[in-house]
């Protein structure tokens, strides 16, 4: 079988051709980067890695409505703002604000429960609005040891263990852009799920590449996530 | 840099925030005068004291008012605009003005 | 002196003996040690003189050995103005001196000095200005005089980047105070950052000497030091400058080429003290050096300062330094004591023991030097009779070396940024600060505290404090603390009759100059700083604030309290541009469809921080271009990406009333599948925007809005929803919306091969109705929009699918030679058919009846944001218009803000000016006087070189006046 290619797929993350040498690997209805070497990636996770989550599912629901809504789905829900909760199935939720929920796909089936999500909700009397997070976001995925001192050379919060422990979400700015961080593990691996406007993310992955440089950062694919 | 305490995400540095200009009741436009309204729209209190005011959070776009002391540059409280606005304000028909719930 | 003649162990704590390194100053070889600063390995080889001065070119040589004087500032190859005596020796390292013309050593400049007297301060506000033109004349030759190193303009920039540091408790000086606080905090728990501007942990422990015998800084060092660097809690910064305090202890902290910037829940700091120069009569020689700089030789570099030392001195650490000397195995020919007596009387009993005479209640009047002046030869010691009074005769005594202790100033910088308040203690002669923040402490000489034991003391109870409000610790009882000993010298100033008594080395003022500032009636310190320049020189006032303010309070009849010293702003010490800009962030925000515009060879341009193509083509053949894509869109069919515009969803109950109350335009009743014009004014009537309101559903409109408005008009709205609580959700979907308008008489034609769900025709789907359907298989929302004034779609899709959509349109539109167009083209298009753009043909004071969008505004609404304004302006005459004019294709053409003229006045100017092919003609929106608006009038506009071509005005459009085109 040949290689997959991005540009078969009509669902294309915009960091397609940075890509352009890893090895894809399917992802619903689009791909996504399994490796770039033929090495096992995992030591590279565990120090300092950068992962293209844009092509995984994501939705965000807001309204007075939306908690009772996920609810209902069953969904568990932070008991606050600017907390996350993952979900039995490996997706994640976060919350936003008072009403705002974000809810982050699981690789496990390869967001087909989140996807599900944004393909069934209807336009009702109900004040729960879908907000349509996987076109509006890029997802980048950062991992290993390093995570909060490559992220405090782009942003001014504070995003050490101790001041930002597994669960916590921070709305802010990084490298100048307005980008949400939500430190949820994969397992034992230090992990921030970094959302950022998608029409940015060419700029901000290069950002974030340039300021793991120092720890031996480098881009990976999920392979060694799974 | 200075520290602002957002209701929503916490202390924050200050430069992830837009200032949004002092808090002021705006006067029924209906029915105040041209020179009330005009004083509302150009005029600024300007005040050496405590005042409110309008601030938004960045990334979450989140407005919210602050207190804050213009001599000492200290915010002394922070807090949901809901605190204020307790209601849905509506406006009513020219023909027969009267004043706005705000 | 060789390299080879250094101190035995345990001198050169710093320096590596089995490393050793060679360099070049001013063309010469050397040989050091790793650890040597530049400074400490010439002065190992016997070379002092290290630098000429400023304005007289006198020599000098090294003066604290800490990189606080200016005195050491060489040129390196690609970076001038270096500090010798911080800059560590590297292998091969190529050193030259600075300022001088000739050679180091023999400056020809150096005349100059003759002349001072003929320089006096304020001499250059004060000559050059006449006659009018003079100063073209002096400039060049005092430009050339002035200033220092030379920049070399092959440099290759570094790498500086900026880090957030997050602790709880940031240490500034890592000397016994800082130690003592950092170790405290850091047992009890907290997260310290300990910040030193040396290369070594220690500070005065390191080179002082605290008693007698000796003995206790160094195992006092030893135990402090063993402690803080093995500690998990204590990270250590070394050769890191904290360069100013910022509010909420917010700490930009630089270490090579990175700047830290620290965020301290607690900061203690224990800056420590500067060692205060005495000054008499070239007290700048080469050889005159503080008592704590040749400390710092012996100790840290194991260099003998000197053959034959004399110490002059106004408190005890003076007898100390002068042990550290004869032990050392310098001749100390004399200590010279202001004072009558020291306060410790165990130092007379240690000094008589070495056989030091010393001259108590004396001073030296003048530093003795032999021609060329390169080196102190003696000193003429002098009784003193009077405040800075000396008896008529003294003696002389030959020597090489002169060391000053005249006392401390403390390093208030970052606690004077803090809001400290300094205030003169005339029992002490010492500043003392107050007035600090909460969150910060200070520790050490700093506070006053000279006596080690209670400056431990302090540190403890200030570290406990800091403790106690991070939560750690219990608050402890106050400590107590033993009587300070006076270290300063209350009047350490003896002018001479012939000068050259420096108070601010960098800037080579002699006390003369600060009093006859205050004759020229500059009687607040602040100002005699801006009229004698005294303290802005690289050393900012270390050395010259306290003679200053003494000086000015004495020619004023003041105190020092009352006089006070210089605001002391950031930056602390000279910081590169590179270190305050660090990385550059510029982000940029690129389409879906981005790579294929670059692919088709686009030209593309910034709109706000978006990436557009301009036009399709190179730049040389950018009018060629433009006019073929829009006779292309004209004719046939053309494609623009149109993502960047706003877009936003605003859905509920209340989203026609959002938007009633939002837009001068009426919204309540906009028919479901279809577009209203959105008109935005400001509470001022100004208007600030402006879309296209698309109603899907009852309770959802698609609202679009500027590139470069759309986040301001969001958080807008956000605000002002924050005050009615209206029912309704606003969501900003720009940048999840990928958006092309496919525009031309063959638009329908194309669309229909790839969309089969929506009926096309202009029947069902006619100009400004909205569809939802799906192209090439995606979901999507379509508009029939007229903004280039053809047949158009402008199709919305997710932008997960936004390539795909591009690739889709290019392909299916091949056979009707579909051709994309760029946004200047869309501008042209635009321009044809009279639509304005908000921001570009609107400013600050546009309001609706000068742009003739009074149609836009629903009168008998009860409110919109703006309506009571626009009333107001409605009701008084019109001022000016904006208007459409022409002019023949062979006229010069008016650019973008070149004035209409009214008579002899300006009355507007043009805000889009192009030549359009379509019209064969040059065509363009002003804005000019009312009376001049009326189609038909002459507009005379001023064009480039002056010259003045006259426009008529037209009723717009300009292209299809029955709009016909585009309601195909």
């Amino acid at each position: 079988m040949a290689a997959l290619q991005a540009q078969q797929f009509i669902e294309r993350s915009p960091l397609y051709r940075q890509q352009a040498d890893a090895t894809l690997g399917r992802l619903g209805d689009s791909v996504i980067v399994a490796h770039y070497g033929e090495h096992d990636e995992s030591p590279q996770l565990q120090r300092c890695a950068l992962l293209d989550l844009t092509n995984l599912a994501r939705v965000g629901f807001r309204g007075a409505a939306a908690a009772e809504y996920l609810l209902e789905r069953g969904y568990q829900l932070p008991e606050a703002p600017n907390r996350a909760l993952t979900q039995s199935d490996g997706s994640h939720v976060a919350r936003l604000s008072q009403t705002e929920y974000l809810l982050l796909g699981s690789l496990r089936d390869a967001g087909a429960r989140i996807a599900a999500e944004e393909a069934g909700w209807q336009f009702s009397e109900t004040a729960n609005y879908l907000l349509p997070r996987q076109d509006s976001h890029a997802w980048l995925l950062l991992t290993g040891a390093h995570i909060a001192e490559v992220m405090a050379k782009l942003c001014g919060v504070d995003l050490r263990p101790e001041a930002f422990p597994v669960g916590a979400v921070a709305q802010t700015s990084a490298a100048r852009i307005n980008v949400i961080v939500v430190n949820l593990p994969e397992g034992e691996l230090p992990c921030f799920q970094i959302l950022c406007d998608r029409a940015s993310v060419a700029y901000f992955w290069d950002a974030l590449l340039d300021a793991m440089a120092e720890f031996g950062g480098q881009p990976a694919g999920i392979d060694a996530l799974l | 840099m200075k520290i602002m305490p957002c209701p929503l995400n916490g202390p924050r540095n200050i430069s992830e925030f837009t200032y949004g200009g002092e808090f002021k009741q705006m006067p029924d436009p209906a029915t105040c005068s041209d020179a009330d309204w005009a004083d509302y729209v150009f005029n600024s209190d300007n005040r050496a004291g405590l005042v409110v005011e309008w601030w938004m959070h960045n990334a979450s776009s989140y407005w919210f008012l602050a207190e804050r002391h213009t001599v000492t540059d200290e915010i002394v409280r922070t807090f949901d605009p809901k605190e204020i606005f307790t209601r849905r304000v509506d406006f009513a028909a020219p023909a027969q003005a009267r004043e706005a719930t705000v | 002196m060789t390299a080879f003649s250094r101190l035995p162990a345990p001198m050169g704590l710093l320096i590596d003996r089995d490393q050793p390194l060679r360099f070049n100053f001013d063309g010469k070889p050397y040989q050091g040690f790793a650890g040597d600063s530049i400074a400490s390995a010439l002065a190992a080889n016997g070379r002092w003189l290290l630098s000429r001065s400023f304005k007289y070119h006198r020599p000098r040589g090294p003066l604290t050995m800490a990189g606080q004087d200016a005195n050491t500032l060489v040129q390196l190859p690609s970076e001038p103005n270096v500090l010798a005596d911080l800059q560590p020796l590297a292998e091969g390292l190529t050193v030259t001196g600075q300022n001088f013309a000739g050679s180091l050593d023999n400056d020809r400049d150096a005349l100059l000095g003759k002349f001072s007297k003929f320089m006096p301060v304020g001499f250059y506000y004060r000559s050059f200005y006449k006659p009018m033109g003079i100063w073209k004349v002096w400039e060049p030759i005092i430009r050339k005089k002035a200033g220092l190193g030379v920049l070399d303009l092959k440099f290759q920039p570094e790498y500086h980047d900026k880090a957030f540091l997050f602790v709880d408790l940031a240490v500034v000086g890592a000397g016994p105070a800082g130690l003592t606080a950092a170790l405290h905090a850091a047992n009890a728990g907290a997260k310290v950052l300990l910040i030193e501007q040396q290369a070594y942990l220690g500070g005065a422990l390191a080179w002082a000497r605290f008693d007698v015998a000796g003995q206790r800084a160094d195992a006092l060092r030893r135990e402090l030091v063993d402690a803080v660097q093995g500690h998990p809690n204590i990270q250590i910064l070394k050769e890191a400058t904290c360069n100013a305090w910022f509010t909420d202890n917010f700490l930009p902290v630089i270490q090579g080429n990175r700047l830290y910037k620290v965020r301290a829940k607690q900061c203690i700091v224990a800056s420590g003290a500067f060692d205060q120069p005495v000054v008499f009569r070239n007290n700048d020689l080469p050889g005159v050096m503080l008592a704590s700089a040749a400390q710092r030789l012996i100790k840290l570099y194991a260099v003998k300062p000197g053959q034959r030392a004399v110490v002059l001195t106004g408190n005890d650490d003076g007898y100390l330094a002068a042990l550290d000397l004869f032990e050392a195995g310098v001749d100390v020919a004399a200590v010279v004591d202001m004072r009558e007596l020291p306060a410790d009387a165990a130092l007379v009993a240690a000094l008589k023991k070495t056989g030091i005479p010393l001259h108590s209640g004396s001073t030296v009047y003048e530093a003795l030097h032999a021609k060329g002046m390169r080196h102190v030869t003696g000193v003429d010691v002098r009784r003193i009779v009077g405040k800075g009074q000396v008896a008529g005769k003294g003696m002389q005594i030959d020597c090489d070396l002169l060391c000053m202790s005249a006392g401390y100033m403390p390093v208030y910088q970052l606690l004077c940024q803090a809001g400290g308040k300094l205030s003169y203690d005339d029992t002490q002669a010492a500043f003392a600060l107050s007035g600090l923040p909460q969150n910060l402490g200070v520790a050490g000489s700093v506070n006053g505290r000279h006596d080690l034991d209670n400056l431990l003391r302090e540190a403890a109870q200030v570290a406990n404090a800091a403790c106690a409000s991070l939560g750690l610790q219990e608050a402890a009882a106050p400590a107590r603390f033993a009587a300070e000993p006076r270290v300063n010298y209350d009047w350490p100033i003896f002018p001479h009759p012939d000068g050259k008594d420096f108070v601010d080395f960098d800037e080579d003022l002699q006390v003369r100059d600060i009093v006859n500032a205050t004759r020229h009636g500059y009687r607040d310190v602040q100002l005699v700083k801006r009229f004698s320049t005294v303290g802005m020189g690289p050393s900012q006032g270390r050395h010259s604030a306290l003679p200053t303010a003494r000086l000015v309070a004495q020619a004023t009849n003041r105190s020092v309290s009352e006089t006070g010293v210089t605001t002391a702003r950031p930056p602390f010490v000279a910081e590169k541009l590179a270190h305050v800009a660090g990385r550059g962030f510029d982000p940029y925000r690129q389409t879906a469809m981005h790579q294929r515009h670059v692919e088709l060879g686009a030209k593309m341009m910034p709109a706000g921080v978006w990436q557009r193509p301009a036009y399709y083509g190179k730049p040389e053949e950018r009018e060629a271009c433009m006019q073929a894509e829009a006779r292309h869109v004209r004719e046939k069919v053309g494609l623009i990406d149109v993502s960047t515009l706003g877009g936003l969803d605003v859905r509920g109950p209340d989203a026609a009333e959002l938007l009633n109350r939002l837009y001068t335009f009426a919204f309540a009743k906009q028919p479901v599948g279809r577009s209203r014009y959105a008109l935005m004014t400001n509470e001022h009537g100004v208007v600030i925007d402006d879309g296209v309101c698309a109603r899907f559903a009852d309770q959802h409109f698609y609202v679009s809005a500027t590139t470069s408005g759309v986040d301001r008009i969001y958080q807008q709205m956000l605000k002002w929803n924050a005050q009615w609580r209206l029912n309704v959700d606003i969501t900003n979907v720009t940048a999840a919306m990928a958006a092309v308008n496919l525009a031309g008489p063959r638009a329908r034609n194309v669309l229909r091969k790839l969309c089969t769900d929506v009926d096309l025709s202009a029947e069902d789907f006619p100009y400004l109705a909205v569809r939802q359907g799906t192209v090439a298989g995606i979901p999507a929302r379509l508009l029939r929009v007229g903004f280039v004034g053809e047949l158009g779609y402008e199709i919305h899709v997710p932008a997960r699918y936004g390539e795909y959509l591009w690739d889709a349109l290019m392909q299916a539109g091949a056979k009707d030679e579909i051709r994309p167009f760029g946004v200047e083209t869309q501008r042209l298009l635009r321009l044809e058919k009279g639509h304005v753009i908000i921001s570009q043909d609107t400013d600050g004071m546009t309001h609706p009846a000068e742009i003739d969008m009074g149609w836009a505004i629903a009168r008998s609404k009860p409110f919109f944001v703006g309506k009571r304004s626009v009333e107001i302006l409605e009701a008084q005459p019109l001022k000016r218009k904006l208007v459409g004019f022409v002019l023949p294709a062979t006229s010069a053409k008016p650019l973008e803000g070149h004035l209409v003229l009214n008579g002899p006045d300006i009355s507007g100017n043009v805000t889009s000016c192009e030549y359009s092919q379509t019209l064969g003609q040059i065509i363009g929106l002003a804005y000019c006087a009312f009376e001049q608006s009326a189609p038909g009038s002459t507009l005379p506009i001023r064009v480039e070189g002056g010259e003045v071509v006259q426009a008529t005005v037209v009723k717009l459009p300009f292209f299809d006046p029955e709009t016909q085109r585009q309601e195909l």
